[in-house]
């Protein structure tokens, strides 16, 4: 059957030991856009690109990139890899290292329209040893699109940075992207998968928990959280207007609205007496609660 | 050239460049032997007369730092930095990483050697014939094949800091055990017991014959003997590849 899809996975399973890092992933992604892929640590991120890169076999189901085997060397010649904790050699300047990566593809940029496009120029004769975080990072990235490649992996790309670097990274994401590669990034930054993704796959113990256009994402997101403490239960907050998911512990509740003035009113009347009101912009952590609680409804009543 | 030896050549560039960027490694390699051949076979009184003698085992130590500190220090570093990783994911051909490695090894021990025939011919008043040169030259790159060995199993089994620590215990005990340094024959008995389970050991003796030291040798002792155990460290460093792998 032909197949356009760049990646293809059916049943995707990994497990190190007792632990299941991937738990059945289905997923296709076409050509061209930027994807990203959310979770919080261990959801299993880069397990995922692991396994999409041939670096790790899964325990079972499919993987298929560019309708070969993962890391496969066809692959590999069409394939810019970023990965998280993965440091080039001390010894080499920028331009060494970009040299012997060039030796490596098919059709390597030259080193002027490298330097140019990954905005190395200033440190491109230094030793990678003295390079500071951001540009060590900007040099690692640029091996990663130094092939010219059709499908682009990035591990936690801007992990470490520090902002002006982060939207300088993001801006190279951007042009390449224009260029029609294929860009999947992994982030625990909301912001990041916010202002590059035009899709994101929320990943959550092992699953998919959300995949949908970044803008669909964001709708549900938008909103606030709220934490008090009240003498209302579970089943009256989560009855309030707008109120996305709602879960008490003791005294304190936490939920996540919509409509941050309609959800306060009602609660305010329904508590005059509460205390401890903190209003504050939700968390990736928050959203994944409420991705998590849509796509598996609660049904256990147990409240204590 | 063929895109598999452009990528040896550029990996064997880089690798040496890594390598001569780092004093940790320079000086067990291209200064200590050299250094030591001096003192020994150059300045100590009477020592012209063990200069012969000693170039043969202190090639062995030249080719022995560049193989045990290129392989086993470099390759743990690389691994727990990730290089690794980043290697199995670029489309460079299959066994590219090692073979540049052993390239730039051997280079840096030829270095190391031509230091030391350069002392021994020129200031030590060794006299070989031009075919004993060779032979011996060939004796002693040949020698880094059990010692890179023993590299690749510290570099895939140790974390970083340790084959710092476990490299410059192997390469100065299989040195002044394996009589590297000074003849085994004045070492007491139980020394030279051990010393016969030494690569080193076995290693010097073949070279020393080669270069017609006079004394009784059991050549084809020493050349099993290395053979077993080059082939049990070769399994070895197999085992410690395919270990890290997964």
């Amino acid at each position: 059957m032909p197949n356009t899809s760049v990646i293809e996975t059916r049943a995707l399973t990994k497990t190190y030991g007792a632990k299941t890092a991937l738990d059945g992933i289905d997923l296709s992604i076409a050509p061209g856009g930027v994807i990203a892929v959310l979770g919080r640590n261990g959801a299993g991120k880069t397990t995922l690109i692991h396994t999409l890169l041939g670096l790790v076999r899964p325990k079972s189901g499919q993987a298929r990139v560019f309708a070969r085997r993962p890391g496969h060397s066809l692959n590999r010649q069409r394939t810019g890899v970023m990965l998280q904790d993965a440091d080039l050699p001390d010894g080499l300047t920028v331009r060494e290292h970009a040299a012997l990566y060039a030796e490596y593809f098919d059709d390597a940029l030259d080193f002027k329209t490298l330097a140019g496009l990954c905005e190395l120029e200033g440190f491109q004769d230094r030793l990678y040893r003295v390079l500071s975080g951001g540009q060590k990072r900007r040099t690692q990235f640029a091996m990663a699109v130094i092939g010219q490649p059709d499908l682009l992996f990035l591990d936690e790309p801007t992990t470490g940075l520090d902002p002006e670097a982060r939207r300088a990274l993001w801006r190279v994401i951007r042009t390449l992207s224009e260029r029609g590669t294929t860009i999947v990034l992994t982030t625990h930054y909301l912001e990041e998968a916010d202002r590059l993704a035009d899709r994101i796959i929320v990943l959550d113990d092992g699953r998919i928990a959300a995949d949908a256009p970044a803008e669909d994402i964001r709708d549900t997101v938008g909103g606030a959280v709220i934490r008090c403490a009240t003498a209302l239960d579970e089943a009256s907050l989560s009855a309030l207007p707008d109120v996305e998911w709602a879960r008490l512990s003791g005294r304190v509740a936490e939920l996540l609205t919509r409509n941050t003035t309609a959800t306060l009113r009602a609660l305010l009347e329904q508590d005059p007496a509460l205390s401890d009101l903190t209003v504050s912009r939700p968390s990736l952590e928050d959203i994944f609660l409420g991705l998590t609680e849509r796509a598996e409804p609660v049904e256990n009543g147990d409240a204590a | 050239m063929s895109r598999t030896l452009r990528v040896l050549a550029a990996e064997t560039g880089a690798q040496i460049l890594i390598n001569l960027r780092q004093m940790e490694f320079i000086i067990p390699t291209l200064v200590m032997p050299a250094g030591f051949y001096t003192l020994f076979a150059v300045v100590l009184p009477g020592s012209s007369d063990n200069a012969a003698y000693l170039l043969a085992s202190f090639g062995i130590f030249a080719v022995l730092g560049p193989a045990v500190f290129g392989f086993g220090v470099s390759v743990a570093n690389e691994r727990e930095r990730g290089w690794l990783q980043l290697k199995r994911v670029v489309p460079a051909p299959a066994g590219s990483y090692v073979g540049a490695k052993l390239m730039a090894t051997l280079l840096v021990a030829a270095i190391a050697l031509a230091e030391i025939y350069a002392i021994a011919g020129f200031f030590a008043g060794v006299e070989l014939d031009q075919p004993v040169w060779f032979a011996l030259l060939a004796v002693h790159l040949v020698s880094a094949i059990p010692f890179v060995f023993i590299g690749l199993i510290i570099g895939f089994f140790m974390p970083s800091n340790g084959a710092v620590a476990l490299s410059n215990i192997v390469f100065l005990g299989l040195s002044a055990l394996g009589g590297l340094w000074i003849p085994i024959i004045v070492f007491p008995p139980l020394m030279q017991t051990f010393a016969s389970y030494l690569p080193s050991y076995h290693l010097a003796e073949i070279a020393l014959a080669v270069s017609g030291a006079p004394g009784e040798r059991d050549i084809t002792g020493n050349l099993a003997n290395i053979a077993i155990m080059s082939a049990v460290l070769g399994l070895g460093a197999v085992i410690a590849w395919a270990n890290q792998r997964s």
